[in-house]
């Protein structure tokens, strides 16, 4: 009868994956998130690219990788091409995330998952929403009603409220219901009785410090280093979290006249910043007050310094200084070549704000105890010269050659095919797995890696063994163990040559490496790069503290419980909280809690029934209406008339109706009735959870657990013997509640 | 229309409301101009519609000064407003603002959006500070309008927020920046006022948006009434060669304009003409307003609140980063000794910078003045533009106006090509026109009707303080859920149940379901009350016997003591010798029957055991009882009542006449109205004659 839902994770259920749900209303498909996480990991696309092809739209609810980091890749490679919704800050901070990732990956890799220009391409058909706005879809999602909502945790963050024929389904993940520095709390608690609440089991396990506290030991931890003369690393997102950080150090810089002097490290700093100035509207109403009365823009930034390139701090090197620099993952980015510096010091601080993603360098860091050394690989890009130069014109020719070949193989193929001959079919095949040319030397695992997306890059060729076209599919060879990835004791051996090879290089290059890196990123100077293994010390500090601006465990459930949807289903959260959440929604607030698995579709159906009906003239004269809070109620009889297409009108009854059971309406709290009683002169306290009332009456809740699911009314007794106290405090007792 | 569907009721706007003597005052929706009604200037309009009030705007006029400059809020009760909306920033939209919250006794909710807001305070603090008027003149002070700042609310464009049951969202107006037009939802009429708009996109600002639905209502300005405007493109051209021959033969321009709006757009273009011309690099350009200067911070914000362009070029850098442009504070720190271009407020030349550059450059022959807006009537900038040869100066001195006078209108009001197009898009079934003067406004509505006289559109021109009321009957839609909805019911079938109404949305329900479907809930109350009665258990029962019909005892089994259950309501347990306990739950029936059982106990124990049989009445002498109180109480309510022939009771209530069956209740009567009364106090007369009737459920 009401409005048809299905619910089907593709990722990010059971665990910490990227997020990612399609939520079919109607037989409308919506893509609720599309992310990725910080290795780039095509295996974790699989559900998606099953399905992309069929998806309506998509909407975004945060601006980082693991809500929108696959959309290029999607869009790309399986012809994701729906409207995107998402705010104005959600568009533009995530395009420079996705701009942050692509250049910190470019500069020690070959990587070509996606380019700036599928980036580009990805967010031009974002269709930017502003807060609570109804925005009704047309055509195919006719009827459909999506509004984006204050969610906290990241600038633009929102909380979807999708509305089909009056029945809402809410989609709300990482949200923050307190108030910080720069956004405001989420309203997701306004939302009463939806049909149905998608939301997360993240944090369902975590309880936080109490805010102002954990505050200042941020602030101490870091003076503490600061003042020993150690540095300060903070690996932080490209434009989330890090606004928060940045809003926290400038606060206390200033009511300490401070001099370290901090800094803002990312590809896109300078711009992110300059975007999140006028992003004023959408940050915590503080903000704008500030901004109206004075023109004080919070993010005209005093004493952190933007900077894009890691030379700049050269001038800083032994002098004590706080860096916030991206990504948090210490996978690639400015943040992972700070830590192999800042790491073999023990003056230094690694102060981590988020949980690491699983699988990275900053989740091994944050196991305890912490790990004394790890492996890293440094990576660089550096401009061909001499011999491999030669050698790459070289190829370039030869994979020129080729392709005039393939082209040709092509059309001979073409040709053959259409004389359905078997045989040049493998022919075809083989010619076109070129082996990747071995003459870049130093870096032929990431030219291998590059070898083989192409053939993932070139389309769908199927193997000469299969029958139809496939994803090729490598297997992670990293061995992995509960401690993270086994490492092999023969690293450990610091390889003399490697070093020095890798010594020479830098001299080799000029001054800013990181300038010309960037460089070469944009103009097509033929370049490679060269990576070495190394292990590092850890020997300085390190140090988790929760700032991630996600609603807390204990929040979370009140909030739910507040919410009190009809149909709940939980996502994205470790198997452990995910259950623990379950158990918890099931008891206390919906007998319906979901926790579906990947791929697994359920179905969030409303078993609500609905018609509707028109109220004819005749019959609103006699209804009186009584006001409470802002509903108004009334009792009504009535019958019904057909009248024109099948609309059914209410007509006042011919005949008097038959009696109905009263119906007392009101929500009485005991407490506060006590207060009421004794406003009245009446003797009044509390004994054994009953209200003693007088000397002989007593009124009581009967409490009973299946109460809490939603249904069913409150249940009062008032007991005691005949006397004129006893009709009096019935009387009182009575005036607490409408009579219908 | 989708929303349609999601409103709680559709409404169909009567065509002819006189028509329809059946219209009640509740679907009368009454718009009253209190400024800006046949005029331009101190805009401010109240609308009420189903108890629901909307202040739009809250401007002064600017020709005037104190009290006689603010609308006619003496009209209205303030305390009834539920929501006030401010379109833009402009004096004559918003500078009564503080006055109405801080003076008046309004205590509703303001709405404006966040540059407004932002302009709004810088704007107004330097009015109070340039007026020059006595202090009993002053409408309120500095420390009213920060008091004011925390009482406005923003609101963002197309976020859609609802007050009381009144839905409103706001589209993009053009005009300047933040400016709004509000679309007013209530109980599914839709408003739209547009405040000042531009269908025209320029520099910086969008055009103004079309919405995505026909209002019922459209609320639209006509300041350019029939006037057509000239392409924007010719119009920059004009100006830019205008600046550009001028100070390549060594003069100076001057360029009057208002400190916010068009001057920023006219900075924009300045900016951008000097970036391409570097030849003219050495030329300095000065904009002499502090408050443009306090408000560049503004416009160098809200970037998002501004057209594509701007957005784009804000990738590289941010446009309102003058590289040409700087600030002027004052004449004096003014190096008057080469060509330049200087902006300078107030726009028609009445005193301060503006003026003093005016006097000091009008003799000469090759500077220049561009007025660049529409200028009020009576100011020097409007005598200036016929070009008289000679001008007093603010010394009282004639001199030769030798300088060139260029008028070129940069105005962000539409004009009539755009103000019927956007009408003839939106196709609004009511369409008021408002803030323009009276001519203009009269032509302009000549060439709406005649643009429309094949259709059923309704012009208004309402003067200040005069009502305009139209009718609008609604069929109020309910949503039936839960359990009452499991199956749709046929035709004639009864549909019982809660009618809960929350804004003006209706939904019936069950009462079970009344705690699923609102935050409402329902309660039990059970009662138990120990009476004193020491007689035998079965005397109680015989008694009861005598009054109520069913009276059951429990079988021991089941209760420990005995126990007896008065119509399946009133449970009586003779606990011990010396009292029994009452148990029911409370609704008026039971709490009655309790009464009467406790009435009786007591009555027992007073009685003692003694008993008086009962006389037994047949059924035929109740029957002619009751049939006897009927007809005596429809008599003292219809008066005529006689006995017919059939047996049915024949009413004559003046030249109506109607024939009741008594038995069946049915009623003949050609009189609609009388059959229903008759109806209905029958079923009345009925319930209150007839024994108490056995419990239905």
């Amino acid at each position: 009868m009401g409005t048809s839902v299905q619910v089907t994770p593709l990722s990010g259920v059971y665990g910490e994956s990227p997020l990612c749900y399609l939520v079919a209303i109607d037989g409308f498909n919506l893509l609720m998130d599309c992310g990725w996480n910080d290795l780039f990991d095509p295996a974790l696309l699989l559900p998606l690219s099953r399905v992309a092809k069929s998806v309506d739209a998509v909407l975004v609810s945060h601006p980082d990788i693991l809500h929108l980091g696959a959309l290029p890749y999607a869009r790309k490679h399986f012809g994701l091409s729906a409207p995107v919704y998402a705010t104005e800050p959600v568009y533009r901070l995530g395009l420079l995330t996705m701009y942050d990732h692509y250049l910190s990956r470019r500069q020690i890799s070959d990587f070509d998952m996606f380019t700036l220009d599928d980036i580009d391409a990805a967010f031009q058909n974002v269709i930017r929403l502003k807060y609570s706005q109804n925005y009704h879809l047309s055509e195919k999602g006719e009827g459909i009603v999506i509004a984006p909502h204050v969610a906290g945790h990241l600038l633009g963050g929102t909380v979807w409220k999708i509305t089909k024929d009056g029945e809402d389904v809410v989609y709300a993940v990482d949200f923050n219901h307190r108030k910080e520095r720069h956004l405001n709390g989420t309203v997701l608690e306004s939302f009463v009785r939806p049909a149905v609440l998608i939301t997360d089991a993240y944090n369902a396990l975590n309880n936080q410090v109490y805010k102002r506290q954990r505050d200042q030991e941020f602030i101490d931890e870091i003076l503490r280093v600061l003042r020993a003369n150690g540095t300060v690393l903070l690996p932080v997102d490209t434009a989330g979290r890090v606004l928060e950080l940045i809003l926290i150090l400038e606060q206390y810089w200033a009511q300490q006249h401070l001099s370290f002097p901090i800094f803002f490290l990312s590809n896109v700093a300078s711009s992110t910043i300059e975007y999140v100035k006028s992003f004023l509207e959408w940050m915590s109403d503080s903000i704008a007050k500030s901004f109206e009365h004075t023109r004080d823009n919070a993010f005209l930034l005093k004493y952190v310094s933007l900077i894009i390139n890691k030379s700049d701090l050269e001038n800083y090197a032994n002098v004590p200084k706080v860096v916030l620099t991206s990504m948090a993952s210490l996978e690639v980015g400015f943040s992972h070549d700070m830590f192999v510096e800042l790491a073999t010091e023990t003056k230094n601080l690694v102060l981590f704000t988020e949980r690491g993603q699983f699988g990275t360098l900053a989740r091994m860091l944050q196991v305890d105890p912490p790990p004394k050394a790890v492996k890293v690989t440094m990576s660089k890009r550096v401009p061909l010269v001499g011999d491999e130069l030669k050698a790459y014109d070289e190829e370039q020719e030869k994979i020129k050659k080729e392709e005039a070949v393939k082209k040709a193989s092509i059309i001979k193929v073409e040709e053959v095919r259409a004389a359905s001959s078997h045989l040049s079919e493998s022919s075809k095949g083989d010619s076109m797995m070129i082996d990747p040319p071995s003459a870049v030397a130093s870096s032929e695992v990431a030219s291998h890696f590059h070898g083989k997306m192409d053939i993932l890059v070139d389309g769908f060729t199927p193997p000469s063994t299969s029958v139809t076209p496939m994803f090729p599919f490598f297997e992670n060879t990293a061995q992995w163990d509960d401690f993270g990835e086994v490492i092999n004791p023969d690293d450990y051996v610091i390889q003399e040559e490697e070093s020095n090879h890798m010594v020479g290089n830098s001299k080799g290059l000029d001054a800013k490496p990181d300038e010309a890196s960037v460089h070469l990123l944009l103009d097509s100077t033929p370049s490679k790069v060269v990576s070495h293994e190394m292990t590092v010390q850890v020997k300085c500090a390190l140090l988790y503290m929760d700032f991630e601006g996600r609603s807390d465990g204990r929040s979370v459930k009140s909030i739910i419980a507040h919410v009190a949807p009809l149909k709940l289903v939980l996502v994205h959260g470790s198997a452990e909280a995910t259950e623990h959440l379950k158990m918890h929604c099931a008891k206390h607030v919906c007998p319906q809690v979901y926790a579906p698995q990947i791929e697994e579709a359920i179905d969030v159906t409303s078993d609500l029934c609905a018609y509707k009906v028109q109220l004819s003239e005749k019959l609103m004269s006699n209804v009186l209406f009584r006001k409470m809070g802002e509903y108004e109620i009334s009792w009504m009889d009535s019958v019904t008339e057909k009248t024109n297409e099948k609309m059914l009108t209410l007509l006042p009854p011919p005949s008097a109706s038959p009696v109905h059971n009263s119906v007392l309406v009101g929500d009485l709290k005991l407490a506060d009735f006590k207060q009421f009683l004794s406003t009245k002169g009446i003797q009044v306290e509390f004994a054994g959870g009953a209200l003693k009332c007088g000397e002989h009456i007593t009124v009581r809740k009967i409490s009973d657990s299946s109460q809490k699911a939603g249904t069913g009314a409150q249940q009062i007794v008032i007991e005691g013997p005949l006397c004129d106290d006893y009709y009096k405090i019935r009387e009182h007792l009575y005036s607490q509640f409408y009579l219908l | 229309m989708a929303s349609f569907m999601t409103g709680g009721q559709s409404m169909i706007p009567n065509p002819n409301p006189t028509a329809t003597p059946i219209t009640r005052e509740g679907d009368q929706l009454v718009l009253t101009p209190l400024g800006a009604g046949n005029e331009v200037g101190r805009s401010c309009m109240h609308m009420s519609f189903k108890g629901k009030t909307v202040l739009f705007d809250c401007g002064i006029h600017p020709a005037y000064s104190g009290v006689a400059a603010l609308p006619y809020f003496d009209e209205i009760d303030p305390s009834t407003i539920d929501v006030l909306l401010i379109t833009h920033f402009h004096l004559d939209h918003a500078a009564s603002l503080p006055y109405f919250l801080e003076k008046t006794n309004f205590r509703g909710r303001v709405f404006m959006t966040h540059s407004t807001k932002a302009i709004y305070r810088l704007l107004l603090s330097d009015y109070v500070k340039v007026s020059k008027v006595s202090v009993e003149d002053m409408l309120y002070d500095e420390n009213d309008i920060i008091r004011s700042m925390d009482k406005i609310e923003v609101i963002d464009f197309h976020q859609t927020l609802e007050v009381n049951g009144i839905r409103f969202w706001c589209y993009t107006a053009g005009h300047v920046l933040g400016a709004a037009m509000f679309m007013v939802d209530i109980a599914g009429v839709r408003v739209l006022y547009t405040g000042d708009y531009s269908r025209e996109e320029d520099r910086h600002l969008r055009a103004a948006e079309l919405p995505q639905f026909t209002p019922d209502i459209c609320i639209i300005e006509s300041t350019y009434g029939v006037q057509l405007h000239q392409p924007r493109v010719i119009r920059e051209k004009r100006f830019t060669d205008v600046i550009h021959s001028t100070i390549s033969q060594g003069g100076r321009v001057l360029i009057p304009a208002f400190a916010l709006g068009r001057a920023q757009e006219l900075l924009l273009i300045l900016d951008e003409y000097w970036e391409n011309h570097p030849e003219l690099h050495n030329i300095p350009i000065y904009y002499a307003s502090p408050l443009a200067k306090r408000c560049m911070a503004v416009y160098q914000t809200y970037i998002n609140a501004m057209n594509d362009r701007i957005r784009t070029q804000f990738a590289n850098s941010n446009p309102f980063d003058f590289k040409h442009i700087s600030p002027l504070k004052s004449i004096e720190n003014f190096d008057d000794v080469g060509p330049s271009v200087v902006m300078a407020s107030p726009s028609g030349l009445q005193s301060g910078l503006s003026r003093q550059l005016f006097d000091k450059w009008c003799s000469e022959k090759k500077n220049a003045c561009v007025i660049p807006g529409y200028v009020v009537e009576g100011t020097l900038a409007k005598t200036i533009i016929n070009e008289p040869k000679e001008v007093t100066l603010m010394n009282g001195l004639v001199a030769p106006l030798n300088m060139q006078v260029h008028y070129i209108s940069f105005s962000a009001h539409a004009d009539y090509a755009q103000t019927s197009g956007f009408l003839k898009e939106l196709m609004p079934p009511h369409i008021v026109l408002v803030h323009g003067e009276a001519n203009e406004m009269g032509r302009l509505k000549q060439k709406l009707v005649s643009q429309f006289s094949d259709t059923n559109t309704k012009l208004y021109t309402p003067k200040n303080c005069e009502s305009v009321s139209m009718y609008f009957t609604s069929e109020k839609m309910a949503k039936t859920i839960g359990r009452l909805a499991e199956k749709v019911p046929e035709t004639g079938e009864a549909v019982s149940g809660l009618l809960v109404k929350k804004g003006f949305t209706y939904q019936i329900m069950a009462p079970d379901d009344l705690r699923v479907f609102s935050q409402l809930c329902t309660a039990n109350i059970t009662q138990r009350i120990t009476v004193p009665y020491s007689g035998a258990f079965e005397v109680i029962k015989y008694r009861l016997k005598q009054i109520y019909e069913s009276v059951e005892s429990l079988p021991v089994e089941e209760a420990e003591v005995p126990t007896l259950i008065v119509h399946e309501r009133v449970t009586i347990r003779h606990e011990s010798d010396t009292y029994v306990m009452m148990q029911w739950s409370s609704d008026p029936i039971s709490d009655m029957v309790s009464d009467s059982i406790v009435a009786m106990i007591l009555n027992i124990d007073r009685e003692g055991p003694k008993m008086t049989p009962i006389e037994e009445k047949t059924h035929e002498e109740m029957e002619r009882m009751a049939q006897k109180v009927v007809h005596s109480l429809m008599v003292s309510l219809f008066g005529g009542v006689k006995y017919g022939e059939d047996g049915r009771l024949v009413i004559t209530v003046d030249a109506d006449v109607a024939r009741l069956d008594v038995k069946s209740g049915e009623v003949e009567c050609e009189n609609q109205g009388l059959r229903e009364r008759i109806t209905m106090a029958f079923s009345r007369v009925q319930g209150a004659v007839r024994p108490i009737p056995k419990p239905q459920c």
